[in-house]
């Protein structure tokens, strides 16, 4: 429909002179979007007709359950947001927990390791000390403590190797060098506790201690130290007994 | 934008901030009003409806998605609460023009002051003769302020089928006013 005949129908109805086929038409045009119901007169009337007021009790009452309605969430303050609120509050409060567990998994797991290591080595270095100041003691017990403890060590240091190759070499208690003998077997791998046990052998006076070192020799397969043992054979000093068991080790050897 | 921060308000009021429904049923309270008078022409019934769509808003606040118009979920809510009522008290839809009138007349009493009262009695006597559904769509019409996509959404169907319920409506109205003028 063209538009001067849109307006001549809308000017003819708004006079209100329209007929039923022409108020049908109008229906048609209204459908398609070509008039729009504000442009009708009786239309525009009824819109602007005026609208009643509600008394003020209205508003009293609206605010008094609004009241009622606030004191009872104090009571129970727990709500229920919707869904849209629940879900990304629970999808942020999942990531940081996951964050939180990765951080701390990361960055907490290590310093706790760090500080476990860290406690280790003061507790190692404070047994080293110990054991140190007691293989000074004049009673042999308190230098088989001290001889002891280097069990308790899960890696005795060079310092406390060489501390007991110079117990077994010079201690004057033949329990204690046998002790620090028996100290030293976890670090036979170690070449300068071997070289050291071999000079050892020809420092040993006590029968007891060259057997030891002599089937010690013959378990470690270690033949830099037959040379050692043949000359405590030549020492006359040295019992048969003892003699017998270095021959044996030195048949192992050879 | 009033439409957009009417939302922003009613997000509020479902995330625990009631107060804010105070500003909502101060913007609304009279369109409302107007809707439910129309439909009954009743003062007292009518605040009542309001009062009982207000208390369904702050009741079914979870269910606000805050993806529509909030207008046309308050319009919603206000049919429920109207047809909830008319199932419940059973209302004379076509009370007989007497009641009406006396009706009017006390309305009158109490606050209308018009310089045509008498066409505007007319008016409203017209639209108590309008069927329910036709006397709606023009209440929608007026107090959702020609929101036809809105009102689409409230009844159902497309803009365009709003505007011709509208527009028959309208004829029906004034072929009711005309017989009231012949026989008053």
């Amino acid at each position: 429909m063209e538009k001067q005949e849109v307006k001549k129908l809308i000017v003819k109805y708004n006079e209100g002179l329209a007929d039923a086929s022409e108020v049908a038409v109008i229906e048609k045009a209204i459908e398609r979007g070509e008039i729009e119901l504000n442009q009708l007169n009786d239309f525009n009337q009824l819109i602007n007709s005026e609208t009643p007021s509600p008394s003020l009790e209205l508003s009293n009452r609206f605010y008094t359950m609004l009241a009622e309605e606030k004191k009872e969430k104090r009571k129970f303050s727990f709500t229920l947001p919707s869904l849209d609120v629940l879900l990304p509050r629970f999808a942020l409060m999942a990531c940081v927990l996951v964050a939180g567990f990765g951080l701390g998994y990361l960055f907490q797991k290590p310093s706790q390791l760090q500080s476990i290591t860290e406690l280790n080595k003061q507790v190692s270095e404070l047994k080293e000390m110990m054991m140190l100041s007691l293989l000074e003691k004049e009673s042999p017990t308190e230098r088989l403590k001290a001889v002891n403890l280097t069990n308790d060590m899960d890696q005795a240091s060079q310092k406390v190797t060489a501390a007991l190759l110079q117990t077994l070499n010079m201690d004057e208690n033949v329990n204690v060098r046998l002790a620090a003998l028996e100290a030293l077997k976890p670090y036979v791998q170690d070449s300068k506790v071997r070289e050291g046990l071999i000079r050892s052998i020809g420092i040993q006076q006590s029968p007891l201690v060259q057997m030891s070192l002599a089937e010690l020799m013959a378990a470690l397969h270690e033949k830099k130290s037959v040379n050692e043992l043949k000359k405590l054979l030549k020492d006359s000093n040295v019992p048969k007994e003892v003699k017998k068991k270095i021959n044996e080790s030195i048949d192992v050897l050879i | 934008m009033e439409a957009l921060s009417d939302n922003s308000l009613m997000i509020k009021v479902r995330d625990g901030d009631l107060d804010k429904l105070g500003l909502l049923f101060e913007r609304y309270k009279k369109p409302l009003y107007g809707f439910f008078y129309g439909l009954t022409r009743e003062r007292d019934l009518s605040e009542d409806l309001v009062q009982n769509t207000f208390m369904r808003i702050l009741r079914y606040k979870h269910l606000f998605r805050g993806e529509g118009d909030f207008r046309a979920w308050m319009f919603h809510i206000a049919r429920n609460v109207r047809h909830d009522h008319h199932r419940k008290d059973k209302v004379k839809l076509n009370d007989d023009l007497d009641n009406w009138k006396d009706r009017l007349g006390h309305h009158d009493i109490r606050s209308v002051q018009m310089e045509n009262q008498e066409e505007h009695e007319m008016l409203l006597l017209a639209m108590a003769r309008l069927s329910e559904e036709k006397r709606e769509v023009l209440l929608l019409s007026k107090f959702e302020e020609n929101k036809y996509s809105t009102i689409g959404k409230i009844l159902g169907c497309t803009e365009e089928a709003v505007k011709v319920k509208v527009f028959r409506a309208l004829q029906d109205l004034k072929k009711i006013y005309h017989q009231l003028e012949k026989t008053m």
